[in-house]
């Protein structure tokens, strides 16, 4: 009977794995794969934020492409600029706009605007077309006819006697725009010609980016055959760039970083293990934690993000932790099950502490942390629960490793003179911890772009073409939330009104608004009222050119055009497509995603430039009329995001080391053991901690959750240390079995410091560092009695 | 393609220069443009009275102005106009700012931005500032009469500014600008006459 159960039990448990395998393999592949760069921004910001964020993803701004030719001679550039845009203009599909600063666009702009002018002007209220009003205008416009300016006035004085569209125009004015040479757009020292593109597809939708990419550069390859053989070279930026780059890089990375340790660690296990059989048997936790990784992320966040396979090679060396620790404890007379039966509660312990480490990822607010955390929770849970349940029964029988009875020797002879530095250690540990005290608030970075998995040099290049491009920094906007477009129009309107009087006064240079380009329909409404009849203006007109020079009939133009905008219907946003006009409002004017989008919440940005004193352009914004604007300092806002989660992720880390603490309390149920056990790790997080700040970088809070997974990682060596031996021989399986485990975490952490990916760089240098010092400390610092019971016959 | 086919011409028309300045450096150099340009260029400060009178296809009747030019090399121009009202422009590097005081209103241009003004107020500044560089950007220019009384001919070079700009006479003595003649495309012309103040 109780024979029976013994052979049933393996059997249940492959049954349970295979079907497990298959469940994750269905799973998976209806997995959606991402690197959406959203996931390294925080999961509940304030609504301001969550625009921003939804900006990023699907807005305007996130289909920009900035372009920069450079490498050539003025002209050529400029001929360069003109033939490729032209090419690009070829590709209306992938491109909403093309702007190179060319006349073609120019010009809509310029015809729309004109076609609108008595709706779009400001200066067209009650009186502005009496018969007094009319007699100042066409005198002013006399004395302009005078200027030089008089030869532009010329070709529309008889059709805008009043001026509207200079009115327009003065608008646009003082807005900064790039510098055009030869008739398109230049970097102020004319090293590079620019253009701006406006991809159709949003800047998530990185397949489709990454086509609108190739596009490009097919299009300036084609163009540049033309050209000299050294012709110029191409330059691109921005929200889509970004996102196809670091999912390329990504991808390289967790493919190359994957097979290396793949590689590497199935180097160390042959040579330990000696069996191709049983090196495949020590992969199979691995291979399996993987696919519960990955299914686990996919169920529980509904996609996976690239970086989470990337962080996926530290599961290569942690999960092939566990079978080290069984194969290597098989002494030649006990049966598997008879040796996983001792090492089993230190390595459940083991993995109990690396899931408080993992638990507090999973808990962060920070969705691309979490899928990280969930990834190896289920990962490390499969591994073991394979090592514990599958392994021993598809073990050759009478295995054992025949390498940890050659090294067994050797490596406790090192580790009994380990002891010998314990002093020295301690010391260390005392001078890092006064360095660091030391230090002056400098440790952390406080820049939220520390997080973003975006490489410095593009981060770079990024800033250098919106300069170029003269992309003001915005930092203060003012942001108003309404049930309609037509509504935030309106509110936009009463806070421009409030912003005009501070740029009057001087307290703002200028500010841009949706509203100018597209008024509120009750605005277009009140301008066409106050266009007077036909017949009252032509009196008027009749009455104002009296004694003036001005031709008789010249003003013609002037009646028919003023009756058609009297009469016609109020610009919409459609009436703006096919202009740069419609990019301006709709990268202004934004419908909110999520809950609130059913109820058409729609939300105006209203940017600022020179805000002299923000405290007083916020009152007079909050004291417009019926509107709720509020002023929004970027700035103030993403220091305090990272604020908030900096402080989030150092709670969590807390709390997850308070929890290891615990489960290590109830487990050793000894405060001393206890202490023995933390000794070593607080060292060596310590003395990491103190290599990196000496390594000159500032550090993120990826480097905070590198330290507190050290203390995850290493706590297994600690534990392992610790125990007490049942004889010699066990204490020298056991030294080999952390030694080898040391090393495969080790190679898994360690690759991930090569990665050029933020994140998986400060994760792996953190935790590769970390879990050699925890092992080497732990065999300094935890004095092992040797065993003292007789070994058995 | 283009740019090749250009370039060789551009480089033909090289060789060419360099044969026909081969050809005459031995004679002693006879007075032209660059000889007019360099004594204009001389030039630090200038300043005179002007009165201007345009004709218009707008208006029945000429606009006439008067009031004073001051130029400050290299690239400073002022026009106080005091008739028939008070109008101040300034060109002064790649702005042009307008300024009506009776009004109170003033306005600044970035040249750029209006190539058609910015080749108008181009071809005076240049040529006081003796720029044929910068001139030769907007225009051809050709050179008659003598070095007592020249006349400068300026005929834009971009198709944008001769849809409104036919030709332009610049005539002097010396370094001394005496009229300035604008012929626009569409028939209408103005004429800027000038004295110098006695400094």
């Amino acid at each position: 009977m109780t024979r029976a159960v013994t052979i049933a039990a393996p059997r249940r448990a492959l049954a349970a794995w295979v079907v497990a395998v298959l469940a994750c393999t269905v799973i998976i592949a209806r997995t959606e794969f991402t690197a959406d760069m959203s996931a390294f921004l925080p999961k509940t910001p304030t609504p301001v934020q969550q625009i921003l964020v939804q900006q990023l993803r699907d807005g305007v701004v996130s289909r920009l492409i900035l372009i920069a030719i450079e490498g050539a001679a003025p002209d050529e550039l400029a001929q360069t600029s003109k033939r490729f845009a032209a090419a690009l203009r070829q590709q209306p599909d992938a491109f909403a706009a093309v702007n190179n600063g060319e006349e073609v666009t120019l010009n809509k702009d310029r015809e729309l605007l004109f076609r609108n002018r008595y709706l779009l002007s400001p200066a067209v209220t009650t009186g502005r077309f009496s018969g007094a009003a009319l007699r100042i205008a066409l005198e002013e416009d006399l004395q302009l006819l005078g200027s030089p300016a008089g030869a532009l006035l010329g070709k529309i004085l008889p059709r805008d006697p009043t001026g509207e569209m200079l009115q327009l125009i003065a608008q646009f004015e003082g807005v900064a725009r790039p510098e055009v040479r030869d008739g398109v757009w230049f970097a102020r020292d004319g090293s590079r010609a620019l253009l701006v593109v406006q991809t159709r597809a949003a800047g998530y939708d990185i397949d489709a980016q990454e086509r609108a990419l190739t596009f490009i550069r097919t299009a300036f390859a084609h163009v540049n055959e033309t050209a000299a053989s050294s012709g110029p070279a191409l330059l691109f930026s921005g929200p889509g760039v970004f996102a196809v780059q670091s999912r390329a890089r990504i991808k390289a990375d967790a493919l190359r970083f994957s097979l290396i340790a793949t590689a590497l660690v199935a180097a160390l296990l042959s040579a330990l293990y000696r069996s191709p059989r049983v090196l495949l048997l020590g992969l199979l936790p691995v291979a399996s934690g993987a696919l519960a990784g990955i299914a686990a992320v996919s169920l529980g966040f509904g996609s996976v993000h690239g970086i989470t396979l990337g962080f996926g090679v530290t599961l290569i060396g942690e999960a092939v932790d566990y079978a080290i620790y069984l194969f290597t404890q098989i002494t030649p007379d006990a049966t598997p099950a008879d040796s996983l039966a001792r090492i089993w509660p230190t390595l459940r312990l083991g993995l109990l502490t690396s899931l408080c480490g993992f638990g507090a990822m999973l808990l962060s607010g920070f969705p691309g942390l979490a899928q990280l955390g969930l990834f190896s929770i289920a990962g490390l849970i499969a591994a073991v629960l394979v090592t514990r349940f599958v392994l021993p029964a598809l073990l050759p029988p009478g295995f054992t490793v025949r390498a940890a009875t050659g090294l067994a020797p050797r490596m406790t002879a090192i580790a009994d003179s380990a002891r010998v530095l314990r002093y020295p250690v301690i010391l260390a540990t005392l001078a890092a911890l006064f360095f660091l005290g030391s230090q002056r608030g400098a440790l952390w970075s406080d820049d939220l772009a520390s997080l973003t998995p975006i490489a410095a040099s593009e981060r770079a290049l990024d800033e250098q073409l919106r300069r170029d491009i003269g992309a003001p920094d915005v930092r203060h906007l003012v942001v108003v939330n309404a049930a309609s477009a037509d509504a935030a129009l309106a509110s936009s309107e009463k806070i421009a009104a409030r912003l005009q009087t501070s740029v009057e006064q001087g307290s703002l240079e200028g500010f841009e608004s949706a509203a100018v380009y597209l008024p509120a329909a009750a605005t277009q409404r009140a301008r066409q009222a106050a266009i007077p009849d036909p017949a009252v203006l032509r009196d008027s007109l009749r009455e104002a050119q009296r004694g003036l020079p001005f031709r008789a009939g010249l003003f013609e133009p002037f009646l028919s055009d003023i009756e058609a905008a009297r009469t016609q219907a109020p610009l919409t946003r459609a009436s703006l497509d096919g202009t740069a006009l419609a990019l301006k409002v709709d990268s202004l004017l934004v419908k909110r995603n999520g809950t609130e989008a059913a109820a058409g919440a729609w939300t105006a940005m209203l940017p600022l430039r020179g805000v002299m004193d923000a405290t007083v352009i916020a009152r007079d914004v909050q004291s417009a009329p019926d509107s709720e604007g509020v002023l929004v300092d970027l700035k103030h806002e993403s220091d305090a995001l990272y604020q908030t989660y900096r402080h989030e992720v150092i709670t969590y880390s807390l709390l997850g080391a308070v929890a290891i603490l615990l489960l290590l309390l109830i487990s050793l149920r000894s405060v001393r053991r206890v202490l023995v056990v933390m000794t070593p790790l607080a060292a060596a997080v310590i003395i990491t901690f103190c290599l990196l700040v000496l390594g000159g970088n500032p550090l993120s809070i990826f480097h905070l959750v590198g330290l507190l997974l050290v203390v995850a990682v290493g706590s297994n060596y600690a534990l392992f240390f610790e125990r007490q031996a049942a004889n010699d021989a066990e204490r020298e399986r056991t030294l080999v079995s952390l030694v080898f485990a040391n090393l495969t975490t080790l190679i898994g952490f360690g690759l991930l410091a090569f990665s050029k990916v933020p994140l998986l760089h400060a994760l792996g240098s953190t935790v590769g560092i970390g879990a050699v010092l925890s092992l080497a400390f732990s065999a300094v610092l935890i004095a092992q009695p040797r065993a003292l019971t007789v070994q058995p016959a | 393609m283009i740019s090749g086919s250009r370039r060789s011409v551009r480089h033909a028309l090289w060789a060419l220069m360099f044969a026909t300045s081969a050809l005459f450096a031995a004679e002693p150099t006879a007075w032209g443009i660059d000889q007019l340009m360099q004594e204009l260029a001389q030039v630090k400060t200038a300043k005179g009275r002007f009165v201007e009178r345009k004709t218009m296809a707008m208006l029945n009747a000429p606009l006439e102005s008067s009031g004073t030019l001051v130029y400050t090399a290299p690239g400073r121009l002022e026009k106080y106009t005091r008739l028939p009202k008070p109008e101040t422009l300034v060109l002064d590097k790649d702005k042009l700012s307008i300024e009506y005081k009776d009004r109170g209103q003033r306005r600044t241009l970035a040249l750029q931005d209006y190539p058609v003004i910015w080749a108008f107020v181009e071809s005076i500044r240049s040529t006081l500032a003796g720029d044929l560089a910068t001139l030769n950007r907007f225009y051809r220019a050709s050179l008659a009469g003598s070095e007592e009384q020249w006349r400068l001919s300026l005929q834009p070079v971009d198709a944008k500014t001769q849809t409104v700009v036919k030709e332009i006479h610049i005539g002097g003595n010396r370094s001394h600008v005496r009229t300035i003649e604008i012929i626009e495309t569409e028939g209408d012309r103005s004429l800027m006459t000038i004295t110098e103040d006695t400094q």
